[in-house]
This record gives C-alpha cells, sequence and structure tokens, in this order.
C-alpha cells in the first residue's frame, strides 16, 4: 500500500452510470469509487451485470451515449479529470496513456487489416511516427509478445491467427505506446485455461517491464489470487469490499465475498470441500433496493441492511467493507464473519494449511 | 491468387457454354423458325432456304455446327437484317450500352455507398429520413416510369430556361449520357444505399470499432480505415447482380431515351425469332456478366483477405 502522502495514478471517485431502456433506467454503477497505483494490479471481482466492464469503459469514453448516461463521479489521471473527455491537454489519453484489452479477441481486431498495421497505427496516430517505423516497431511488439515468426505473423490477418496468440497481438497493440495503465476486461474469459496461464504470465511480464498498473476486470478468483495486488469486489454497481489480496481472501469483510469464496472449487482432496452456491439472484437494478444490495441474499441480513445502505467501514489498512456486521453497535459482529470465512483457506503465515503453496 | 484467377476463369467458360447450350435449346424448342414469315413461300423454296441455313438438319447437328462457329468467334448472319453480321452488330452496338452501363454502375456504387454511409453517420437525423425517402421511391419505381418522368422533366427545365440544358433524348455526346445513366443506376443506388446503411449500423457497433476507439484513433481515420473498408463488403457482394440488373435494365431505358444501343437488337431478334443475333446477343451479353462477376469476385478477394485462400 502507498502512503497518503504519494498520490495514486488513477483515483475514480463516487462514479455512477445510468442507461435508459424502454424499461425504464438502469442504474448499472452507483458510486464506484477506487484508485490504482503505478506499477499494481487492481483487480474488479464481480459477477455477470454487476457494472465492473461499465465501469471501465465508462473511464475509456466506451459506453454509448445515449442510451448510456454518467451522473455522478470524477476519475484523475495524474491529476486530470478524465471522464466525460477522451483527451488530456488536446491528445487523446487512450491508447498513449490507458491501453485496454477486450474480452473477445475473435472479434476485437479488424478483420480486413493485417495485424501489423493495427499495433502500427497506434504509433503512428499517437507518436507521429512514419508507417516504416511503425511496422517495424509492430514487429517487436509482436516478439515481445512470444509471438513466433513475428515478421511473417505481422503481415497477416486476424483470421490466420487463433485465439490466444490474437489477445497476445491485442496486448502487444494495448501496450505499444507504452501507456501507465493496461486495462484487461476479462481478457482471459475467451480462452482455454493453459492459453490463461500464459497469458497472465505475460501481462506479469509487461508489468514488470514497462511498470504498467494493471485494472484487472475478472469473474475468476484463481485469475485475482495470481495476479492481484489490491482487489475491489463489485456487487449490483456498487464495490463492496476493497482491500488488498490477503485481506479478500484471508479476511473477508463482506457476506458476498465469503459467499463467492464458498463457490469456488479448491483443489485440495483431503477437504471435503462443497460448492456453496449463493442462493438468490442479484437485485432489479431498474430499481435497486433503498438498504444494501445484497441484504435479500445474505445469511446474517438484519433489519437495518433492508433500511439503510451500509458505508463503507475500515476493517484494516486500505481495507474496506460495505457491511453493517462492521458497525460498533452489532455485537458478536467480528465472530460472526469469522466463522463464516470458509474453510477451505487458512492465514498466510500458518505452516500446517494445506493450501499453503497456492500463492507461492 | 493467379490460381483463384484461373480457376474463377475456367468456371466462368463452362457457365457461357451452359448459357449457350440453353439459349440454343430454348429457341428451337419455341414454334416456327426465323423463315416462317408473312411472306408466302412455297414449300419447295423454303426447303430450299432451310437447306442453306442448316435448318434441314437434325437439331444435334445445327448444335454442333452452332458451337464449332462460336469457338471460331464467328457468331454468324443476321436472317432478317440484309448482309448484316452479328459481330458487326454486336460491334456497333454494344459500345453504347456498355458506356451507359457502366457510367450507372458507377453512379450507384459511388452512391450508394456515399448516401448509405450519411444515412448511417446520421442516423435518425434528417439526412437520414429524406435520403432513405429517396430510396424508397427509388426501389419501388421501375425505371421506364423515371425515365418518363425525368424526360417530361427535362422538357419542362430546358423550357423555361430558353435553350437546351440537357438534351431530352439521343446519343453522341457526355451531355447526353447523364440523364440516362442517372435513371438506369438510380434502382440500383437505392437498393445499395439501404445494403450499405444497415452494413454501416452493424459495424459501428462491432468490437474492433471498439477497439479502434479504445486505441484513441481519430474519429475520421476510424470511418476510412475501420468502418469503410469491412461496410462495403456487403455492397460489393451485390455489385455482380447489380450490374446485371442494370444491363438487362438498360433495354427499357434505352428505348425510352432512343440510345441505339444493343437491347434494341436484342428485343428485335427474339420478336423475328433471328436465330443468330439472339444467339450472339445472349452469348454476348452472358459471357459479359460472367466476366463482370468474375471481376468482382476478384475485387473482393482484394478488399477482404479471408476470401483470397479459398
Amino acid at each position: 500500500m502507498t502512503g497518503p502522502h504519494e498520490k495514486p495514478l488513477l483515483d475514480v471517485n463516487d462514479l455512477a452510470v445510468e442507461f435508459d431502456t424502454y424499461g425504464g433506467t438502469v442504474k448499472a454503477v452507483r458510486g464506484v469509487s477506487f484508485s490504482v497505483e503505478a506499477g499494481k494490479t487492481l483487480a474488479i471481482v464481480g459477477e455477470s451485470g454487476c457494472g465492473k466492464s461499465v465501469t471501465v469503459q465508462a473511464l475509456m469514453g466506451l459506453v454509448p451515449m445515449p442510451p448510456g448516461r454518467l451522473t455522478a463521479g470524477t476519475a484523475k489521471l495524474r491529476g486530470h479529470d478524465i471522464l466525460r473527455t477522451t483527451q488530456i491537454d488536446g491528445r487523446d489519453f487512450r491508447g498513449s496513456e490507458i491501453g485496454m484489452i477486450f474480452q473477445d479477441p475473435m472479434t476485437s481486431l479488424n478483420p480486413t487489416m493485417t495485424i501489423g498495421r493495427q499495433i502500427a497505427e497506434t504509433l503512428e496516430v499517437h507518436l507521429g511516427w512514419s508507417r516504416k517505423q511503425s511496422f517495424a516497431r509492430a514487429i517487436e511488439l509482436l516478439e515481445l509478445a512470444r509471438i513466433p515468426e513475428a515478421e511473417q505473423r505481422a503481415r497477416q490477418y486476424p483470421f490466420e491467427f487463433s485465439g490466444g496468440m490474437l489477445q497476445r497481438a491485442m496486448i502487444a497493440m494495448a501496450i505499444a505506446c507504452e501507456p501507465a495503465i493496461l486495462i484487461a476486461d476479462e481478457p482471459t474469459t475467451a480462452l482455454d485455461v493453459t492459453i490463461q496461464a500464459q497469458l497472465l504470465d505475460l501481462m506479469a511480464d509487461m508489468q514488470a517491464r514497462n511498470g504498467t498498473a494493471i485494472i484487472l476486470i475478472t469473474h475468476d478468483l484463481g485469475v485475482v489470487a495470481r495476479m492481484a495486488d489490491k482487489v475491489a469486489v463489485m456487487y449490483a454497481g456498487q464495490v463492496v469490499e476493497m482491500g488488498s489480496v490477503d485481506d479478500i481472501f484471508y479476511r473477508s469483510a463482506h457476506p458476498y465475498t465469503v459467499g463467492l469464496r464458498a463457490a469456488m472449487p479448491s483443489n485440495d482432496s483431503s477437504a471435503r470441500h462443497r460448492l456453496l452456491p449463493i442462493e438468490g439472484s442479484p437485485p432489479d437494478l431498474f430499481a435497486p433496493p433503498s438498504g444494501c444490495a445484497y441484504a435479500a441474499r445474505c445469511p446474517h441480513a438484519m433489519r437495518i441492511c433492508t433500511e439503510v445502505e451500509p458505508p463503507a467501514f475500515q476493517t484494516g489498512p486500505g481495507h474496506y467493507g460495505r457491511c453493517w456486521l462492521h458497525h460498533e453497535g452489532v455485537a458478536g459482529a467480528a465472530e460472526t464473519l469469522r466463522g463464516m470465512q470458509p474453510a477451505l483457506r487458512t492465514e498466510p503465515g500458518d505452516a500446517a494449511g494445506p493450501n499453503r503453496e497456492e500463492k507461492a | 491468387m493467379w490460381r483463384y484467377t484461373l480457376t474463377r476463369l475456367l468456371q466462368g467458360i463452362i457457365t457461357i457454354w451452359f448459357i449457350a447450350t440453353a439459349t440454343f435449346l430454348a429457341m428451337h424448342a419455341v414454334p416456327g423458325n426465323p423463315l416462317a414469315g408473312d411472306k408466302a413461300m412455297t414449300a419447295e423454296i423454303q426447303a430450299n432456304l432451310e437447306a442453306k441455313y442448316g435448318l434441314d438438319k437434325p437439331v444435334s447437328q445445327q448444335y454442333l455446327i452452332y458451337m464449332g462457329n462460336l469457338m471460331r468467334g464467328d457468331l454468324g448472319i443476321s436472317y432478317t437484317q440484309k448482309n448484316r453480321e452479328v459481330n458487326d452488330i454486336i460491334r456497333e452496338h454494344f459500345p453504347v450500352s456498355a458506356t451507359l452501363g457502366i457510367i450507372a454502375i458507377i453512379f450507384a456504387a459511388l452512391g450508394g455507398v456515399l448516401f448509405g454511409a450519411l444515412t448511417a453517420l446520421y442516423r435518425n437525423k434528417w439526412p437520414d429520413t429524406v435520403i432513405m425517402l429517396m430510396v424508397i421511391v427509388g426501389i419501388s419505381v421501375p425505371s421506364f416510369v423515371i425515365a418518363a418522368f425525368a424526360q417530361l422533366a427535362l422538357v419542362r427545365i430546358n423550357g423555361a430556361l430558353g435553350f437546351s440544358l440537357l438534351p431530352v433524348a439521343g446519343w453522341g455526346t457526355v451531355a447526353h449520357m447523364i440523364v440516362p445513366s442517372l435513371v438506369l443506376g438510380l434502382g440500383t443506388m437505392a437498393y445499395l444505399t439501404r445494403l450499405m446503411r444497415s452494413s454501416m449500423l452493424e459495424i459501428v457497433n462491432s468490437d474492433y470499432i471498439r477497439t479502434a476507439n479504445a486505441k484513441g484513433l481519430p474519429a475520421t481515420r476510424i470511418f476510412t480505415h475501420h468502418q469503410l473498408r469491412n461496410a462495403i463488403l456487403p455492397v460489393v457482394t451485390v455489385l455482380g447482380p447489380a450490374i446485371a440488373a442494370i444491363t438487362t435494365g438498360g433495354f427499357v431505358v434505352e428505348l425510352v431515351f432512343a440510345i441505339p444501343g444493343l437491347g434494341r437488337y436484342f428485343v428485335q431478334a427474339v420478336q423475328q425469332l433471328d436465330y443468330t443475333v439472339i444467339m450472339g446477343t445472349t452469348v454476348f451479353f452472358g459471357a459479359f456478366l460472367v466476366l463482370m462477376v468474375i471481376a468482382v469476385d476478384l475485387l473482393y478477394g482484394w478488399i477482404d483477405p479471408r476470401v483470397r485462400l479459398n
């Protein structure tokens, strides 16, 4: 965690996005705040429809408006508010300051332009390089992204690449101008597991090489454990818990995080562990509940949970949870939360723990 | 690429052979023959004439003779016109039809792409509404009706101006070509506009346009480098059939504007059962269309790399 004197690279505050539909207004993102530090990875986790993709798309000016609408919030990149604009000092920050890769590499590249040209054009536009110079750099970038025979590959079209190679080419494209931040919106969801590991390694390498900050959006807790420094757990358009990766996995401060962990498979055969689904379904975002959005599914819901929205309670350094259990008036709350923690993981310091090697 | 071109040309030759055979059979299936005119003829004269033209031979033999001549590039002599070789008729009149058709196609393709892109960019705003209204007119009103109205309008305009701004009919100068080719291309242009519009709208919401935005490319570059080329693909696909529609539709427009094109001979020949002219013009038009379609296919391969390999 950085000290308070050091300003974060990107500081998102109280972001809210709504969509006007025929059925009414969907409040997709409801007051999301987080910050990203240089060279670190922030993972945003949550189930489908929780607003994690919309959050980053709003930052990148990719939310179609209409029907989308930014109703509140600021996002400061090195002090410049980048919300509602795509420019910093007259230059487009997208591609130069923030690079982005998407979920489906098969459809995310232009089918009628060579891979090399698609990478090169970012350099042409942002750095004003010549076509030739940019193309040569594109080949280097493909090599960095571990694409064999990059020289020939750069002259090929997306349909001649496999899904994993396309996603590596996407990474090469996103980091072409050495952006300060790389946003990866479910980068491995469309790919199989072995390719997934290669890609995550590649992203980690690029991060180490350039000191890039990564915002990783995923619903895979395994990916989070592998990559993240900091985690934001989103539910129904809000960040319900925010903390370091250890906070999230060992000291969950929100019943939803606990539920996610209990629903996650473990490869420990000795622990007879049943996967526990979270009962019910997320609330209707046309009319979000006035209290805690998770109350209807929460095994520990109290009367106040259905009536008043919980604020973010600090439960440790840099660790926050939006849950009334942390209120000082709730007796035995700490014990309740601790009792809820699934048995499949133990404290990192516990040598006898069954999953000791998991994060090593 | 060469292999692909060669394969397509070979396929084209087979198609032309098929067209020639089908026309030959269909023509002979029609009762009567080119000599059965209104002039009274004794059976003997008729038999002599038939022998001269080879019409007394079995159809299978006539077919072989015809094919042999065709392969040598000899389309024969007209049965009904004095001393006219079919090759001469085509040589004289096809350039006129081709000029008209090509101008019409260019007008239709450029207009279709331009208006289609415009309607997509200004979706649900007034340019979209106005253009789409014109498109409905262009698609639903047949070309001969529009041709007549265009002539009427020209007469009025020329009358009001007191001099001839554009000629109402005839052929010869560039001024003669403008209105007929506009009329001829209008229906196709309307169709292409609609196609281009839906294709553009689909692409605007595609993942790779989102990627282009996320790369921070300027809107103009996204339009020229990413949207246009991909949006044109379906338009190029239908260009082949569109050329067919325009060349065949040309017969009517040629007639209305008194243009000395090939269309008139084609229609006349069918009415008079002038075997050689029917065969000659049909095979020629067929070959021309096949060539155009091949050209469009090659163009398509050039625009879309995915087509090249197959």
